[in-house]
């Protein structure tokens, strides 16, 4: 979908105003985006009813902590996007932009999930090395939950199995 | 399988059949999954992601997905069709009308649809009526489970599934549950909902009629963030909240029953008037009216109508569901005065 205002750029922020009365639904670029941003604004602030931003991206990156100029001329090695570049669009260029950008993807993630760690289905055909991984993740979130609930008894134990992983497998 | 397949019925999500189906529309859950190996859909360039569709069709169709799934390509499929896919919820926009080399596989009940070279690689949706939150995701999981046996996911153990964008990365689900609810919107009441919902981690959106502009009384409730939580946890988030939404609809349509009769049969019955008796119709206006209907049917004021009726003609009515029923390209003006006619015929006999 093209942007509204200039016709060129792909839209990225999709404003939908819900109230009553007045339908209207807004496509923009990023950079018409910002450049009208006082305009949205007033826009929005017409009617009380609440405003949907169904892509709230933009307005996460340009919140996000400090980021040094070094850190972001940063490029993946896989496919040569920039930190740069990924704050401007929001999107990772190749999988391997996670491992890249290792420690601003999780303070990122962080902030948007309010977690940084997966929980969910792992693929039956991930790697041996992702499934040991996962393994001893689980024993770490029951370790600290067990010292949370001062069992110290189960704590050890878990300690001990997560000591045996590890020797298990040198590769991590 | 034919795309004409699908065209006589309305598809197994607006049938009307699911639990809570006077307020509840349907449930739906999307997978956001991307192949390992490969650059993502925003650098790839048009070889790669022709290569990537190719790659990826052949495997859907000799291997891994369920019996009965057909598969079409974007590049190939006339305009009108395409538009038909999204005005039966099985595509997005972007995917209908964007660059690059895409595709769709499609089961022939609707319920699954595999979008390939969408944002990600492969967004796969499971669509039910009614409030059927945990049987989409199980349709979704199951083919998700017979695609990872032919093709290798991006997955990491940190972030889990790794997405275009972040705020898929970790399971990729987004679970949506679509509500009808006129009488929040009547009173005003519907702000609340917005606001107790947000709380909740959850976002609400309205849903998009033809064009660009949201229709009133329909909204989408969804999940915000996908990473850290088990998909179960996160459909049991939502699951846990519609009931009480659900609940809060119908009582503000009750004390309206109760409290400001006339005013409530004066809006059903005017615009089931509209609808019986008007030559031209546009879209935005079937919309809001068929939404007054809908909601006088599930009172019992119009009882002349049946449910299944009036949910069919929210999808029958739009453009390309026209324009295919009547085999012609029809402009605006056209469209108007057919959907009129389209209107009076389903409702006719019904006085
Ligand atoms: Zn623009
Ligand atoms: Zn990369």
């Amino acid at each position: 979908m093209n942007c509204e205002s200039c016709k060129e750029k792909d839209a990225v922020v999709h404003l939908v105003d819900v109230s009553n009365n007045s339908k209207a639904e807004l496509h923009l670029c990023k950079d018409c985006a910002e450049s009208q941003g006082a305009t949205i604004k007033s826009h929005m602030q017409k009617s009380n009813s609440p405003k949907v931003a169904t892509d709230e991206l933009p307005a996460i990156f340009q919140n996000l902590p400090g980021v040094s100029a070094a850190s972001e001329t940063e490029t993946c090695g896989q496919c040569g996007t920039t930190y740069r570049q990924f704050r401007s669009s929001g999107k990772f260029g190749c999988p391997e932009c996670y491992a890249s950008f290792n420690v601003k993807v999780s303070d990122l993630l962080e902030k948007i999930h309010g977690r940084c760690e997966h929980r969910g289905k792992v693929p039956s055909n991930a790697s041996e090395q992702v499934n040991q991984q996962k393994e001893l993740q689980a024993l770490y979130a029951e370790l600290d939950s067990a010292v949370s609930g001062e069992d110290y008894e189960r704590a050890a134990e878990l300690r001990d199995e997560i000591q045996r992983h590890q020797e298990g497998s040198p590769g991590l | 399988m034919e795309l004409s397949d699908l065209q006589a019925s309305p598809g197994e999500w607006l049938g009307g059949t699911g639990p809570e189906a006077d307020i509840v529309i349907s449930s739906r859950i999307r997978l956001a999954r991307n192949l390992a190996g490969y650059p993502f859909f925003s650098t790839a360039d048009e070889q790669q992601l022709g290569e990537l569709e190719r790659m990826v069709r052949e495997r859907l169709l000799n291997t891994c997905v369920s019996e009965g799934m057909g598969y079409f390509s974007m590049q190939t499929m006339p305009m009108l069709d395409r538009q038909f896919l999204v005005e039966r919820h099985l595509i997005s926009r972007e995917h209908a009308f964007g660059k690059g080399a895409r595709g769709v596989g499609l089961a022939l009940d609707e319920t699954v649809s595999i979008m390939v070279n969408e944002e990600d690689h492969l967004r796969i949706q499971g669509l039910c009526s009614g409030l059927q939150l945990r049987e989409a995701w199980e349709r979704v999981d199951a083919e998700d489970t017979r695609l990872e046996s032919c093709l290798e996911f991006a997955f990491s153990a940190q972030f889990g599934y790794l997405t275009v964008c972040p705020t898929n990365a970790g399971t990729g689900l987004r679970a949506s549950v679509m509500l009808h609810l006129p009488a929040l919107v009547m009173t005003r009441q519907i702000d609340k909902v917005f606001q107790a919902v947000s709380k909740i981690g959850l976002i609400v959106r309205g849903l998009y009629g033809e064009g660009t502009q949201a229709s009133g009384d329909f909204y989408q409730i969804s999940n915000q963030s996908t990473l850290g939580k088990s998909e179960t946890d996160i459909i049991e988030t939502i699951e846990k909240v519609i009931p009480k939404i659900i609940e809060y609809e119908k009582t503000v349509r009750n004390n309206l029953m109760q409290q400001k009769h006339e005013v409530l049969e004066d809006k059903v019955w005017r615009a089931y008037g509209q609808l019986k008796h008007a030559r031209m119709i546009a879209s935005e206006e079937t919309m809001e009216y068929l939404s007054s209907v809908r909601m006088g049917v599930s009172l019992g004021i119009i009882q002349e109508v049946k449910m299944d009726v009036i949910n069919e003609l929210f999808l029958f009515t739009q453009p390309a569901h026209l324009q295919k029923q009547n085999e012609i390209q029809l402009d605006e003006t056209e469209r108007d005065v057919v959907r009129a006619s389209y209107i009076r015929k389903r409702l006719q006999g019904s006085d």
